[in-house]
């Protein structure tokens, strides 16, 4: 009888609940339109400060152009900046370590870069000897003099490149002041090398927070740790521990860590689970490379150095691909990214996006690509696509 | 009669007899005293965190708060965009009707992390006695001892008086604010005011140390030492021994009623007022309402550590939501301050000039000041000088 009565209830309810359904569904996307249409794998959310945002000032950046091909490809950039009207003057230095006699020092260099606060920078070759017997590579004192720790690659499957994964959209976040890089090497006793690998709290603890709030900005969900904890149980178990402690302020980001040899295989082999990472210096340097190469290689990844006060841009993959140099070959996508990030970081948004706009459109179409990419196109003739496709 | 005495005797035993009491304790689900003591006011130590500043660009926590919050959050994105800032905002809301303290608890990891922030006044919903007031939670956690509020005559602006230029130095985590109170008997509240040797020195010493950096002549401490002789007693005391460190700055104290008076009569007697935090909070709406009232004035709290921006008359303004004639500047003064904070002088520059130039020379005034004109417009015309200026400034 009980139990009659109650099917009787649910009977009278059940269209009630059903039509409840009914306006919950209907009233969904409405209510999130936002949220929802937006994939937790995606570029950062547009937020107020898009499009209109057309200011008149110019903006003063300085401009390395490295080695090997890197000279053609900052041609490029300044060829589409002409077009497109981009209201940013370049600061030209000729900087190089493998040609000392003509390089601007570090000092100008530096001098230039705090004063701008940002560059874009080509690759600079470090050869593997030095005649004067110099621990430091130029690329390192540049980074050492202004601070520059925290390297961001972006690494973004682009449309229209086909490779062995596709939809990879992956931060992966180096450390670039200590650990393996940090010029300490001796020859204790004669046949043995001893190089110093150095991490500190102070400095683990910072780019661990970089980490997570360059997720916290960019809407990202999951920050992973890289690390070799289990054969370096102080050094990197300190680094592990900082980002340990850092992750509790960040309640709403999932925080996990994996051991570097592991997180190697995984990427290559289901690269989707990572979404923000954060390694040390060694590491971060074979993670980028590994990751360039899963997406199209060292020509389509654009990159950016941090430091508190000034920003350095600069290819993901560090490859001077000094054969090419004068063939007009090279693939000038990495640094136009590079160029659209600079962008976007002065607010000016609106050429940021038409940039990145036009390699996109050029990328998708498929008819103009270089030979990196499968196909016969020059250096020229790809900036002239991006021009023909700017908005 | 007899009846009112065997009551009063009743109650007199409830409280003679421990047992009773205990019995009372547990039967009144969560009591009010019980609260209090899980969640201790005490000075909170805080560790710093590296702000988070990025190449340049900063990231700054926004509580828009309630009532005209959100739209004036808005007006300061809009600014900051024309302005060309480089300040990203990280967006927390707090969801007012909640009991629950999680989105305040992450609203204050937020700024932890960021090192700043920038807030409207936030409601506390609930009127229960556990739940803690958002505003204050907020400045007591951060350990956000000093509020700070610029009282500047605005020359374009008819009010009472004229060319007032006042500091008002404020203690901004204790006194009156300690929120411990108690029903020790039917009838009978008690609220504790609660004043600390150290952080009278540490607002005495901020507001001194002001004085001396911003070529201030006076510093004038608000008490009422006549009458709690002891708490009051405490801060004029510290207030007066640190003045000895400060020769070239002339220190007075006055009675908080007198300082009403006076400050209605004849304003420009005063230079820095020091004082305590219900006194502050009375002061800095006088003398605010003196000169235009609270659309206008900004905030600054500060800790060791982290720096939080308001507007200076802590309202709500929940009456004139989303009808477009609140005035923003007091929250884009706010926004000015915390550029300055951090250091972005031009950018701060820029729209500190566009606002007085609205204010004076156009003379753009929303109701609240006496004119015709919406929020949007008051905005819009700040934003024109803004695209004039940014013509010439190479960010």
């Amino acid at each position: 009888m009980c139990c009659k009565d109650f099917f009787k209830i649910i009977d009278i309810v059940k269209p009630i609940f059903i039509f409840f359904l009914f306006q919950v569904a209907q009233n969904l996307p409405a209510t999130c339109a936002a949220p929802c249409n937006r994939l937790i794998h995606s570029s950062p959310p547009s937020s107020i400060q898009a499009e209109v945002s057309k200011p008149e000032g110019r903006t003063t950046c300085t401009l390395i152009p490295g080695d090997g091909v890197g000279p053609e490809l900052v041609h490029s950039v300044q060829e589409v900046f002409k077009a497109a009207g981009v209201p940013v003057d370049f600061e030209p230095f000729f900087f190089s370590e493998v040609n000392p006699t003509l390089s601007a020092t570090l000092e100008q260099v530096t001098n230039s870069i705090t004063k701008n606060g940002i560059c874009l920078k080509g690759v600079l070759a470090s050869p593997d000897y030095s005649n004067i017997g110099e621990l430091q590579t130029l690329n390192m004192k540049l980074r050492r003099t202004l601070d520059l720790y925290a390297n961001v690659v972006h690494v973004k499957s682009l449309p229209g490149v086909k490779s062995r994964h596709q939809n990879i959209d992956t931060i992966i976040i180096r450390e670039m002041t200590e650990g393996e890089y940090s010029a300490l090497e001796h020859e204790s006793v004669k046949g043995v090398v001893e190089c110093l690998k150095i991490v500190t709290r102070n400095k683990s603890q910072r780019i661990a927070k970089f980490a997570f709030d360059y997720a916290t900005k960019n809407g990202r969900k999951k920050v992973t740790a890289v690390h070799k904890a289990n054969i370096m149980k102080l050094g990197d178990g300190l680094f592990l521990k900082s980002c340990q402690d850092i992750a509790k302020l960040y309640p709403k980001i999932e925080f996990e860590s994996m051991i570097v040899d592991n997180c190697t295989m995984q990427m290559v082999s289901s690269p989707h689970q990572f979404d923000v990472m954060v390694l040390p210096n060694l590491y971060g340097n074979i993670l980028d490379n590994l990751a360039c190469g899963l997406v199209g290689g060292a020509g389509v990844v654009g990159g950016a150095s941090y430091s508190p006060e000034c920003v350095v841009f600069e290819p993901g993959a560090r490859h001077t691909f000094a054969q090419a140099v004068g063939k007009n070959v090279a693939n000038p996508t990495a640094m136009l990214l590079c160029a659209a990030k600079m962008l976007n970081h002065v607010n000016l948004r609106f050429y940021g996006d038409m940039l990145r706009g036009a390699i996109d459109k050029v990328l998708k179409g498929g008819k103009v690509r270089t030979k990196d990419l499968g196909g016969q196109a020059t250096t020229k003739e790809f900036t002239y696509a991006i021009i023909n496709n700017l908005r | 009669m007899a009846a009112a005495l065997s009551t009063k005797v009743s109650t007199l035993m409830r409280y003679s007899s421990p047992q009773n009491v205990t019995r009372m304790l547990s039967q009144a689900a969560p009591a009010p005293i019980d609260l209090q003591h899980s969640n201790p006011f005490a000075k909170k130590v805080v560790e710093a965190i590296p702000m988070a500043k990025y190449g340049g660009r900063h990231t700054v926590t926004m509580l828009p708060g309630g009532g005209i919050g959100p739209e004036m959050m808005n007006y300061v994105r809009e600014v900051f965009r024309y302005a060309g800032v480089p300040v990203d905002f990280e967006v927390v809301q707090i969801d007012q009707k909640s009991e629950s303290d999680e989105d305040l608890e992450y609203a204050i990891t937020s700024i932890r992390r960021n090192g700043v922030g920038i807030k409207g006044n936030i409601e506390t919903g609930s009127a229960r006695p556990g739940v803690l007031s958002r505003n204050v939670g907020l400045r007591n956690e951060l350990d956000l001892f000093v509020n700070v509020l610029h009282a500047k005559s605005h020359p374009g602006l008819k009010t009472r008086h004229r060319d007032i230029d006042v500091f008002i130095v404020r203690q901004n985590t204790e006194g009156e604010y300690a929120m411990l109170e108690h029903e020790s008997v039917p009838g009978v509240v008690e609220s504790m005011k609660v004043i600390t040797e150290e952080n009278s020195e540490r607002v005495a010493r901020y507001a001194f140390e002001f004085a001396r950096r911003n070529g201030r002549k006076k510093v004038t401490t608000v008490h009422k030492a006549n009458i709690m002789k002891l708490s009051d007693g405490l801060f004029l005391e510290v207030s007066r021994q640190l003045a000895k460190e400060y020769p070239e700055i002339q220190h007075g104290d006055m009675i908080i009623d007198n300082t009403c008076m006076q400050l209605v009569s004849n304003p420009h007697q005063f230079d820095v007022i020091n004082t305590t935090n219900l006194y502050g909070s009375i002061v800095s709406n006088v003398i605010c309402g003196l000169i235009g009232g609270a659309g206008l004035f900004s905030g600054r709290n500060y800790g060791d550590h982290y720096a939080v921006f308001e507007p200076g008359t802590r309202n709500t303004g929940t009456a004139i939501a989303g009808k477009n004639i609140a005035n923003p500047i007091a929250m884009l003064q706010a926004s000015v301050d915390m550029l300055q904070h951090l250091g972005h002088n031009v950018h701060a520059k820029m729209i500190d000039d566009a606002i007085n130039k609205t204010i004076n020379e156009d003379r753009i005034h929303t109701p609240d000041l006496g004119g015709q004109s919406t929020s949007i417009d008051v905005v819009q015309n700040i934003i024109k000088y803004l695209q004039q200026s940014a013509k010439k400034t190479n960010w």
